[in-house]
């Protein structure tokens, strides 16, 4: 049974589109395998029957083969919708055929003849069923009739060479294409004509043609003609529809990527290094840049020089031609120095490498061409026979030769060896000067052969005959080339010209493959194909980069198909070595067809010493990924004959190197690779290699050096003239590092061969003549970090040591760093440290940071480490102007320090977002919490910004990264948080014993009540209860009563529901014991009062609420009294140190209490002096604008009392009024008299035994004021007139308050009763009550001052 | 109204000061300035800012327009126009002269700015003497300011109000026979 064996493999060789067919038969499936399988089990038993299965399996090999050839075509990524028709079409009509003519495949008759008549009989017939059913199938779901208009897009394949008009017409009509997109008929006929003309010359070649898919056959006309556009909107237009059918569309060729800002206006030059990672440019500015892609924001730099006119880059070298006359090499990608190559009399003007990288061309203004071996700079050879400066040189790939071209118009080949001139071309205008060429006239090699000289046109001459082989051109290209490059593979040529077009030549056909425009429209000066073939990166006389990418793509694409369809082989043989390690692979005999090229190939078989791969022979370019196989095809293709040998070369180029390249092995670590870790900086300065340079711009003032030929210099300047004046140091030293502080500036410099590091203090604010000291480090250790704090300095050295001094000069301190140094910055006591813990992997840095404090106590606050957003490293580090530490990364994300959190970072801003362009950056000098501002220079186009002009500070605001912040429910928890977050600070200056800006405290505790109100008001319109409780838990006491006297009017008005007030006074009672927590670590004495207000002016409806839900409170509180613990040990020790009268020096001078610091006691202003006068002035006089400053309590009527209309306008104008009277006058006593003891306990608490009248109250909050008028005053004298005001308010006013000090009493002892022992807060305010009841009756001056300050809002 | 008053309108333009001092907000007639922070701009009148300039207070920030391109793409439309082109400021030309007369430090290529701007105003000038004659000639009875400034309209205010006023004697006098004696006196 020879001929059953391969039956049995059929279905699984098959089964692609055997599942295909099972799938399209539908219901019908089941059963027909059933049918299949009976006959199979009926085999297995029956001998004879065999047959019949065979039979019916070769009739099923035979039709499904024709499925499948169908399937494949549609599932080809080439065909379009334009092919579609015609493929179905055909095989519609081959099925019919079949049917119509009862042939079921040859093996299948034969087997038919063999089976018994009746056999055969019923296998036809349902052979013939099969067929029609399939038929059927085919017509229902795909439309035949000539209505469809896949019929009519048939002519669009440009199948037979022509396309006729009327076609056209026909498609435009059926798509409506008049209409939608505007076509004119007249232009399409001209189209239609000039595509017939252009085709007729594509078609010649019949057979490659024929073998094109449409998108093919469309991208050659497009490349011949591209002109007019109007086709290819049309066809744009039909893919779209297409889509749904086939993926094969026409691509664009190559992508052009926005251009980028490189380097300053002037000639660039742009290279990739060998392995593609890397795009290196250099330009005007002197730099060298490394990019590690054309998004790379950050690039990192090599500065050559002045100025840098060449570079070129190999085996991690890098040379460049700079300005300084020489040619230098650098190590790449590091850039240390690593001597100079070669000197000329002026600038070298263009450098190149041998393709093995042992040697370096380099031509210059002065005629001359010298060719360097790098290893030993004193083998030179000199080339001299040039009249005028070199363009450009360029080596023979087998290095006898080498190129020059030269603005006295010639263009010389020479041998290098013999240093003699094998041929010249005078080929160019003569001019006298490279800057005054028309075009540069880069020359290149082909890698395998041929040369180009450039004008307009590209000249291609032979290697060897030197004869002129071809020219390439382009009627878009108008004006001349000033730039060429070879693809790796070296069958296409790019020319960059000086109109800013790119062009793209396949060389063999002379076409022109791609065609670019720069966007601008600048001159092209750099060119460089990425060693994959895949990238071209340009850049132009103006300094911008750009790419163009998808190169490879492109060509791979378009010959990929072709290969499939004449030789599945090679295909795999591809697909094999783009797996392979490529850069050892090298396919040459591919490309021999070329009679060009095939001359160069024989004749470099034989020298090529360091051969690989004896079957193809070069290595030329290791670098290069040679994926050209495919492209290569179209050479191979059109000569016919040649293409069966080339073929197995083809194939045995590909195994042989693949053996080889595999044998030895190379240790290849591929897992993440270790970041550099970034080097040490000062926050706020600019690199250290820039010559103007910010040194240190921080809150004080602006370090700026100068460091070049004529001068070596140090600017010092302060933001605020008061502190110094501005200085200027001759900076001999040449120090790198430089701090600034309200008392010194400190500078240092790394050691030299000689001399030592040393640290420099100018410290100005000495009192002593002698205003400056300086240290030198041990020997062997470098300042790497400083910073100065609060009267002292620290430096951390290379020897991971931090030295500390005192601003005076005393050694104070020495002690070891956790790692080297990232920076540095002190703030007062405090000292913040960046230090790197690891080393990081895939760009990562791994940094720690440790706070520090000095002062009495020397303590270490933290040790942690630094969290920093992806792949990203620090970039500034400082205080804020209130002390706290806070950063910013390279991804502009600026984090601040949460010290209620244990000692988290909270990312406050992006800076990133705010920028308009991704190369524009923000570059951070300082950050305030209070008010909130992010200070930070915007630069444009950069991460630094220039000394000159002298850049303006901008503000950002911050904007803490929450969900939502486009509602106005996520904006507004933004602002609480941030409002919080940001109110930290108080708590911390308050316990490290400083003065708080207490304005500004309140101001923003009010905020943070405000925002929580409107926050509830939010929730509780979206009935969100349960969130409006969890808000009013956060809220202080009395603004919870607000909240629900606001609930309850809102309520009342449309009929209150009973269950309402329950609600409230949960929330109430929740917030009442809340208060005590979150207000308690401000002063828990204002809240008392402040409740006992509430409790007051609320009056009786509370009482009844209570009454009413007493369960509720009391099972609250159970759960509370755990939270009051936790807070209440603190208070004891916080309360007190908030008021010892210490001086802040870091608060924000922002009021009238700035003329205490030392700068401005120095200063000269007249106008300080006036706003702390009228600070002090009279509060008669400060009434008169109640809304701006903090005001005593004005004697005037309030009329707002009178319309009480509501409940809660009253309250609401009370507290506002309570407020700004409470808070000056503790500031008051501050300033007035220092020596105040520490103000204990409301004088409320005094008085439990006799009841106090309204009027006594009054009196104690407006004695002082009386007392300010008439300072002279005697103490009856002082009642009296207080009387007398007092008589004069209205009598609501009046009224309120014998209220109040009704209520006062009467709540102090309801409350005791009702909070019982829980209410521990209270009772603790009690407790200082008490013991400072003598002190209380000191005086009954200091009594009213206490008693005012109770009503201070906390 | 003279070029003195105008001068004096436009030192009430704002302006962007980097001040040198620490001071904090005042409040003034004509509204609240400040807070001052050194080294971080606040906006004030020119008046404030020449001040504060004069006595080394502070460094005055030019405005945006105040900048070579700017006001080269600015000279090339006024050129390019028939009619008076948009002016980046209403006071440009006052605080032109007022900022480099007096902040010429703080300002990036001050002599180029100040060539521009009097190239500018030289264009506009022209431009509103070549259409006050074509005025004049056609006899037209209003005539269309758009994009004057104030400086501009004073410069030729008066010369142009006089000689309008004059014309009219003149042609008033010519029309009745009877006044021919008395047009002869001119």
């Amino acid at each position: 049974m020879a001929v059953t064996q391969p039956c049995n493999h059929l279905p699984a060789a098959y089964w692609v589109p055997l599942k295909s067919y099972l799938i399209s038969i539908g219901e019908e499936c089941p059963k027909r395998l059933k049918d299949l399988l009976r006959l199979t089990e009926d085999a297995a038993g029956v001998e004879e029957e065999a047959d019949i299965v065979d039979v019916y399996l070769l009739f099923c090999n035979n039709v499904l083969s024709l499925f499948e050839e169908v399937v494949k075509k549609l599932e080809k990524n080439v065909t379009t919708s334009v092919d579609l028709f015609s493929i179905m079409d055909s095989f519609r009509r081959r099925l019919i055929q079949r049917r119509d003519d009862r042939l079921y495949g040859y093996l299948t008759k034969q087997k038919l003849q063999r089976l018994s008549p009746s056999d055969a009989d019923v296998a036809r017939q349902e052979f013939t069923a099969f067929l029609n059913h399939a038929i059927s199938y085919i017509e229902k779901w795909f439309d035949f009739s000539e209505e469809n208009w896949l019929f009519h897009l048939q002519p669009l394949s440009l199948a037979s060479g022509k396309i006729s008009f009327d076609d056209m017409e026909n498609i435009t009509n059926r798509l409506c294409l008049v209409g939608r997109l505007n076509i004119s008929m007249d232009d399409l006929y001209e189209e239609c004509v000039s595509a017939n003309s252009l085709l007729e010359h594509l078609t010649q070649e019949k057979e490659a043609w024929q073998s094109k898919g449409t998108a093919e056959r469309w991208m050659e006309r497009g490349r011949l003609c591209r002109r007019r556009r109007q086709l290819r909107e049309e066809e744009e237009e039909e893919e779209e529809e297409e889509e749904s059918f086939c993926g094969g569309i026409i691509k664009m060729p190559c992508e052009r990527k926005p251009m980028r800002y490189g380097h300053s206006e002037g000639h660039t030059e742009v290279c990739f290094d060998e392995h593609g990672r890397f795009i290196v440019t250099c330009g005007n500015d002197g730099d060298v840049r490394i990019w590690e892609s054309l998004d790379d924001d950050d690039p990192k730099f090599i500065t050559v020089g002045e100025k840098a006119y060449s570079l070129a880059l190999k085996n991690g070298k890098l040379v460049t031609a700079s300005s300084n006359n020489t040619v230098q090499i650098h190590t790449f990608p590091e850039g240390e120095p690593d001597g100079i190559l070669t000197r000329f009399t002026t600038n070298a003007t263009h450098v190149t490498f041998n393709s093995s990288g042992s040697r370096v061309a380099a031509g210059s203004s002065d005629f001359m061409v010298k060719v360097v071996e790098v290893s030993d700079s004193s083998q030179q050879k000199t080339l001299r026979g040039h009249e005028a400066p070199v363009l450009s040189v360029t080596f023979d790939p087998k290095e006898d030769f080498l190129a020059s071209s030269s603005c006295d118009g010639s263009v010389v080949v020479w041998n290098i060896e013999e240093q003699t001139q094998v041929i010249s071309w005078p080929l160019l205008q003569k001019t006298n000067d490279v800057s005054n060429a028309k075009s540069l006239c880069r020359l290149a090699w082909q890698p395998r052969g041929g040369k180009f000289p450039v004008d307009t046109k590209v000249h291609l001459y032979e290697r060897g005959t030197w004869e002129h082989v071809s020219t390439l051109c382009d009627d878009l290209l108008t004006q001349p080339v000033n730039v060429v490059a070879w693809s790796p593979c070296g069958q296409f040529l790019a020319a960059g010209s000086v109109g800013g077009a790119l062009t793209l030549w396949d060389v063999n056909s002379k076409l022109c493959v791609e065609r670019q425009k720069h966007e601008k429209g600048f001159t092209v000066c750099g060119l460089a194909w990425h060693p994959s073939g895949a990238q071209i990166a340009y850049t132009d006389t103006e300094g911008c980069l750009g790419l163009l990418d998808g190169l490879s793509v492109s060509t791979a694409d378009s010959s990929a198909p072709k290969a499939a369809v004449n030789k599945p082989v090679k295909d795999y043989d591809a697909l094999f070595d783009d797996d392979d390690d490529d850069r050892v692979l090298d396919e040459g005999l591919s490309d021999t067809n070329s009679p060009v090229k095939r001359h160069v190939a024989v004749d470099e078989d034989d020298d090529e010493d360091d051969v690989l791969i004896p079957s193809t022979g070069r290595v030329r370019n290791r670098g290069a990924i040679l994926d050209d196989e495919n492209s290569l095809d179209t050479g191979s293709l059109k000569l016919g004959p040649d293409t069966f040998r080339d073929d197995d070369d083809d194939t045995g180029g590909a195994v042989v190197p693949r053996s080889v390249a595999l044998a030895p092995p190379r240790p290849v670590y591929e897992g993440p690779m270790p970041s550099a870790p970034q080097k040490a900086f000062q926050p706020g300065s600019t690199p250290a290699h820039l010559t103007h340079r910010f040194m240190m711009w921080n809150s004080v003032g602006i370090v700026r050096g100068y460091n070049d030929e004529q001068d070596n210099a140090v600017d010092v300047e302060f933001h605020d003239t008061a502190v110094h004046h501005a200085m200027h140091l001759t900076n001999s030293l040449g120090h790198t590092m430089a701090d600034i502080s309200q008392e010194a500036v400190l500078l240092a410099c790394t050691s030299t061969d000689e001399l030592a590091s040393k640290l420099q203090c100018l410290h100005f604010s000495s009192w002593d003549t002698n205003k400056e000291w300086m240290v030198d480090l041990p020997p062997g250790e470098d300042a790497r970090a400083l910073c100065l704090g609060g009267g002292w300095a620290a430096v951390a050295t290379s020897t991971l040591m931090l030295r500390l001094f005192s601003i005076g000069g005393v050694q104070r301190d020495v002690f070891s760093l956790p790692g080297p140094v990232v920076c540095m910055v002190a703030h007062g006591e405090q000292l913040l440290i960046v230090y790197h813990r690891a080393t990081g992997f895939d760009g990562e840095q791994v940094l720690g940071v440790q706070l520090l404090q000095f002062g009495r106590r020397k303590r270490q606050i933290m040790n942690e480490p630094l969290p920093l957003s992806l792949r990203s490293h620090l970039t500034w580090l400082g205080f804020t102007a209130e002390g706290t530490p806070c950063y910013v990364d390279s991804d502009g994300v600026v984090r601040l320090l949460n010290r209620s959190l244990g000692n988290t970072w909270t990312p406050v801003c992006n800076t990133r977002e705010t920028c308009k362009s991704r190369s524009d950056h923000y570059w951070v000098v300082g950050v305030h919490e209070n008010p909130q501002q992010l200070r930070c220079i915007p630069c444009k186009g950069s991460r630094y910004p220039p000394t000159l002009p002298r850049p303006a500070v901008a503000i950002l605001p911050f904007k803490l990264p929450l969900c939502q912040t486009a509602t106005e429910k996520g904006q507004m928890e933004e602002q609480f948080l941030r409002s919080v977050l940001f109110h930290n600070h108080y708590s911390f200056l308050s316990s490290s014993g400083y003065e708080v800006d207490e304005d500004g405290q309140s101001r923003s505790q009010k905020e943070q009540q405000e925002l929580l109100m409107k926050m509830f008001a939010l929730s509780c319109k979206l009935e969100r209860e349960f969130r409006s409780v969890e808000l009013a838990e956060l809220m202080t006491h009395n603004v919870v009563t607000l909240a629900i006297r606001a609930n309850q009017i809102q309520e009342e008005e449309p009929e209150a529901q009973d269950e309402e007030p329950e609600h409230k006074s949960i929330r109430r009672n929740s917030g009442y014991d809340q208060s005590e927590v979150t207000g308690g670590h401000h002063s828990n004495r204002h809240n008392q009062v402040e409740e006992e207000e509430q409790g007051q002016e609320l009056g009786e409806e509370e009482d009844g609420q209570e009454m009413e839900t007493e369960e509720t409170p009391e099972s609250r509180r159970r759960l509370n009294p755990f939270a009051k613990e936790a807070v209440s040990p603190v208070q004891p020790s916080l309360t007190p140190i908030g008021k010892v009268g210490r001086a802040n020096p870091f608060k924000v001078f922002g009021s009238g209490k700035a003329s205490a610091s030392s700068g401005q006691s120095r200063g000269t202003n007249i106008l300080d002096n006036m706003t702390s006068s009228r600070k002090s002035a009279p509060p008669g006089l400060s009434a008169g604008k109640p809304g701006k400053s903090p005001v005593l309590k004005p004697l005037a009527p309030r009329p707002k009392s009178k319309t009480q209309s509501t409940l809660l306008q009253m309250t609401g104008t009370k507290t506002a009024n309570k407020k700004p009277q409470g808070n000056t006058e503790p500031a008051a006593d501050q300033r007035k008299q220092a020596e105040v003891p520490p103000p204990a306990s409301p004088a409320d608490h005094t008085d439990n035994k006799r009841p106090k009248t309204g009027f006594q109250l009054w009196l104690e909050e407006n004695r002082k004021s009386i007392v300010f008028d008439q300072p002279d005053m005697e103490e009856t004298d002082v009642i009296k007139e207080a009387m007398g005001r007092f008589r004069t308010m209205s009598a609501e006013d009046r009224l309120s308050w014998t209220e109040r000090a009704k209520g006062q009493t009467g709540d102090d002892l309801k409350k005791r009763k009702r909070a019982g022992g829980e209410d521990v807060g209270s009772e603790n305010g009690r407790e200082e009550a008490d013991e400072s009841d003598a002190k209380k009756k000191k005086s009954l001056d200091s009594v009213s001052k206490l008693s005012a300050f109770a009503f201070n809002k906390n | 109204m003279d070029p003195a008053e105008v001068e004096f309108l436009s030192e009430k333009e704002i302006v962007k000061i980097i001040p040198n001092f620490s001071l904090d907000k005042i409040y003034l007639i004509g509204g609240d300035l400040g807070p001052f922070n050194p080294g971080l701009p606040v906006e004030v009148p020119v008046w404030l800012a020449l001040n504060l300039k004069q006595r080394q207070k502070c460094r005055i920030v030019p405005p945006e327009w105040m900048d070579v391109e700017k006001l080269e793409e600015i000279r090339e439309l006024e050129r390019k126009e028939g009619t008076f082109a948009p002016v980046p400021s209403p006071y440009y030309m006052e605080l032109t002269k007022l900022l480099l007369n007096h902040a010429s430090d703080n300002i990036p290529k001050a002599d180029e700015i100040r060539t521009l701007v009097k190239d500018i105003w030289d264009t506009r000038i022209a431009k509103l003497r070549l259409s006050a004659d074509s005025f004049i000639n056609q006899q037209e009875a209003h005539a269309k300011l758009d994009n004057l400034t104030l400086m501009e309209i004073n410069t030729i205010r008066s010369f142009f109000l006089d000689s309008l006023n004059f014309m009219y004697k003149l042609r008033s006098n010519m029309q009745p026979a009877s006044s021919k004696g008395k047009a002869m006196d001119y």
